[in-house]
């Protein structure tokens, strides 16, 4: 009889989800599917809003990345007004990326994926959490909860506040950076310098452990996006677009970001809440790509950063034939990479006199009636497409968000993960924890990608080939 | 002093929302250890599979309502939970979300979704407070960390939490902010909007915008009058009353009378 396999909440993740495992009549593994069930609609109420208002509005899209889309939109607002930022605004708001990588990546390794990687996926479900590392390893539990804090405090000193700041405007920004903390963040950047290179040393010990089951991660060729800078470095709040494909060839490259919609397309299923990007010239599905930390390191000529490019070249030794790293277990590692080389950066633009300007807002007026804003937030690519009318008022709204264009990398994944490790009808706690955590490698983060839709804890259901659901585990 | 038997079990829930409310008890860093000396958390899907079976003393609620499935799980929460607290401007008004209220759903899935008749959705986005009945609402947009560590032990200890339920104005007030309005003629919410983000966006030169909804009692005619005189067309300020909060009683209605 054919069975399907539900998994719903999906822990440790942000936001709401559930996958089913759809099995044939030999209890084989047919199809796995991630679903989201919940409406918020952004795109449509902000029509009618202002443009000033937009950075505020978006950020309430996600309570993980609210400077992502603060940066985004601000941006458009700044094409919008068609105007250069001040540089200092530049670099502020570069810093403010920097941090929200530093703080996010840290949430993603420290607090929701190192439970399974340092105490086992089949370790009791009541330890696996941060609470379980505190008790069996406090010193560095500790240091991971300082390094996000460190982020977190760059986002305070800049912002006012953690989540959800009011401080980044077309334009520019809307306060200086107070140069009474500048030491204070100097002096700790040799402390989560050491952790961000722990947690690697952390990272290349687990690949050795799970030498025999990494090759079933979500392990497919695929093509992967993100931005690069004009010569082809690791870029994250600027730059131009690259498409890599699963044997490394570039295969486009310098796309305008501000036409993005040129290259992607969204397809839609109807099992799930969640829209399927895909790159336009090779279509639905065949076009499937991956962004974030994997996509980015991948894609990128080097880093700018002495230590974090030492780590890249390392990486790249992984991905040996296939000329780029396919495994998306490889994504925790690669974004260990990028918190090392957030932190170096970050103690660049502190030592920048630069960021101490006064000069941080070009005002102007509407001068364009549309506009592209792009960064890259933690998860990756992500794109803020507002249209006005003449006093700014929002006609149309488009977001294209990180975790959305993972989607069909993540149903790919899950199905490879259920095929490799269920047989039958038996389904341990540890087995359905590698599926949750086949997703939490995309660190996905569901309340931006169902920003129109969705809600996301997992439940796993097992459903038949009638469509009887035989069996179902929830939290 | 003896230990206690029983350390109080906290459970949290997610509804339509950021996760902003709830990764502010992830950002209680140093306090967090603190905190679990004193409570278990016991269900708290964002930071741990395990979950553990209610009742449970005290639940935080994030979110709105938006689906019919949602409708009916608030009302198993409540029966499971001693204590209800819903954390923030989702929970407790609507949030952002219910600006859709505004509006026919209909016309948002048909126009964000290819293929909307397998989206089952409510017409509104409620707050907690329809379903069920509420013991404490915090506010913000996001909550302060402060305010959600200082309710969680007034409800440990069984006493009243010490929330100002004053307005953004007192704050300005007491940080020597100058007033937006009166200097710079700016359109700020401050004076009917609740406590508790230490007049962030004052600070910052700018007007409030509403983030930790109505206070109680709030004087939204006279404001909206006062926004009259200052240049504001009525589109403005419907539009002022309709941002994180736009489905609080006081903010939606001052906003209806502007609407046409």
């Amino acid at each position: 009889m054919n069975k399907t396999i539900t998994i719903s909440p999906v822990t440790r993740i942000e936001g709401h989800a559930k996958i089913t495992i759809h099995l044939d009549e030999n209890g084989t593994v047919q199809d796995a599917r991630l679903h989201v069930d919940e409406f918020r609609g952004f795109e449509k109420f902000c029509e009618g809003r202002l443009l000033w208002e937009m950075p505020g509005i978006t950020s309430r899209i996600c309570g993980i990345c609210p400077s992502s889309h603060l940066i985004s939109s601000a941006k458009a607002g700044d094409e919008i007004f068609a105007v250069e930022i001040p540089e200092t605004a530049e670099k502020l708001r570069r810093l403010l990326v920097l941090a929200q990588w530093v703080q996010s990546h840290a949430l993603s390794f420290f607090y929701l994926s190192s439970p399974d990687l340092l105490l086992g996926f089949d370790s009791d479900p009541s330890k696996r959490n941060i609470l379980g590392l505190i008790e069996k390893d406090k010193e560095l539990a500790r240091r991971g909860i300082r390094l996000r804090k460190f982020g977190q405090e760059i986002i305070e000193i800049l912002g006012g506040r953690r989540i959800h700041t009011p401080w980044a405007v077309p334009g520019g920004v809307r306060e200086p950076f107070d140069k009474s903390k500048k030491d204070h963040l100097l002096n700790w950047i040799p402390e989560v310098k050491e952790t961000a290179l722990m947690a690697l040393e952390i990272i290349k010990k687990v690949h050795q452990d799970l030498e025999k089951e990494i090759p079933s991660f979500g392990n497919f060729r695929s093509l992967f996006v993100g931005l690069v800078s004009t010569d082809g470095g690791l870029e994250y709040y600027d730059g131009t677009l690259r498409v890599m494909d699963g044997n490394g060839n570039i295969i486009a490259d310098h796309l305008d970001p501000r036409k993005y919609y040129e290259y992607f397309d969204e397809h839609t299923e109807n099992w799930s809440y969640l829209k399927f990007p895909f790159y336009k010239p090779l279509g639905y599905p065949k076009g499937m790509y991956r962004v974030g930390p994997l996509a980015r390191v991948n894609i990128c000529d080097y880093i700018e950063t002495p230590l974090a490019e030492k780590e890249r070249r390392e990486f790249k030794k992984i991905a040996a034939s296939d000329g780029v790293v396919n495994n998306s277990f490889y994504y925790h590692y690669a974004r260990l990479i990028e918190t090392l080389f957030a932190v170096e950066r970050i103690e660049v633009l502190l030592n920048d006199p630069a960021i101490l300007g006064d000069h941080i807002r070009a005002r102007a007026m509407i001068n364009r009636y549309e506009g592209v804003g792009c960064n890259e937030a933690p998860r990756g690519v992500l794109f803020h497409h507002y249209w006005v009318n003449k006093d700014g008022v929002l006609q149309k709204v488009n977001l294209l968000i990180a975790t959305g264009q993972n989607n069909l990398a993540m149903n790919r994944t899950i199905k490879q993960i259920a095929s490799s490790f269920i047989e039958g009808s038996n389904i341990s706690e540890g087995v359905l924890n590698r599926i949750e955590s086949g997703i939490r490698m995309y660190d996905p983060c569901l309340s931006c990608s169902t920003h129109a839709i969705g809600q996301m804890p997992l439940v796993i259901q097992f459903i038949d080939a009638n469509g009887n659901v035989v069996h179902e585990i929830r939290k | 002093m003896p230990a206690k038997k029983h350390k109080p079990k906290l459970a949290v829930w997610k509804f339509a929302s950021c996760d902003g409310c709830q990764l502010s008890l992830l950002d209680c860093e140093d306090e967090l250890l603190k905190i679990t000396e004193i409570i278990e958390i016991a269900n708290f899907p964002e930071a741990s599979r395990a979950i553990q079976p209610g009742p449970y003393d005290i639940s935080l609620v994030e979110g709105s309502i938006t689906t019919p499935h949602d409708a009916e799980r608030i009302h198993k929460i409540r029966r499971q939970s001693k204590i209800l607290i819903t954390i923030g401007a989702c929970a407790t008004s609507g949030g952002i979300q219910a600006l859709r209220n505004f509006a026919d759903v209909k016309y948002y899935t048909n126009l964000v979704y290819a293929n909307p008749k397998f989206i089952s959705t409510l017409q509104h986005s409620t707050p907690i407070s329809h379903h069920i009945y509420v013991d404490y609402e915090l506010r913000g947009c996001p909550i302060n960390k402060y305010q959600l560590i200082e309710v969680i032990s007034a409800f440990v200890n069984n006493r009243k939490p010490n929330i100002p339920n004053t307005s953004v104005c007192i704050e300005c007030k007491r940080k020597s902010v100058t007033c937006v309005m009166v200097s710079q003629g700016l359109p700020c919410l401050g004076p009917v909007t609740h406590a508790g983000c230490q007049a962030l966006c004052p600070s910052y030169n700018r007007p409030c915008f509403g983030c930790y909804g109505p206070k109680e009692a709030p004087n939204t005619t006279s404001l909206a009058e006062q926004f009259i005189e200052l240049g504001l067309s009525k589109n403005d300020i419907v539009r002022a009353f309709r941002g994180f909060n736009a489905y609080s009683d006081a903010f939606r209605k001052e906003s209806e009378i502007y609407e046409k």
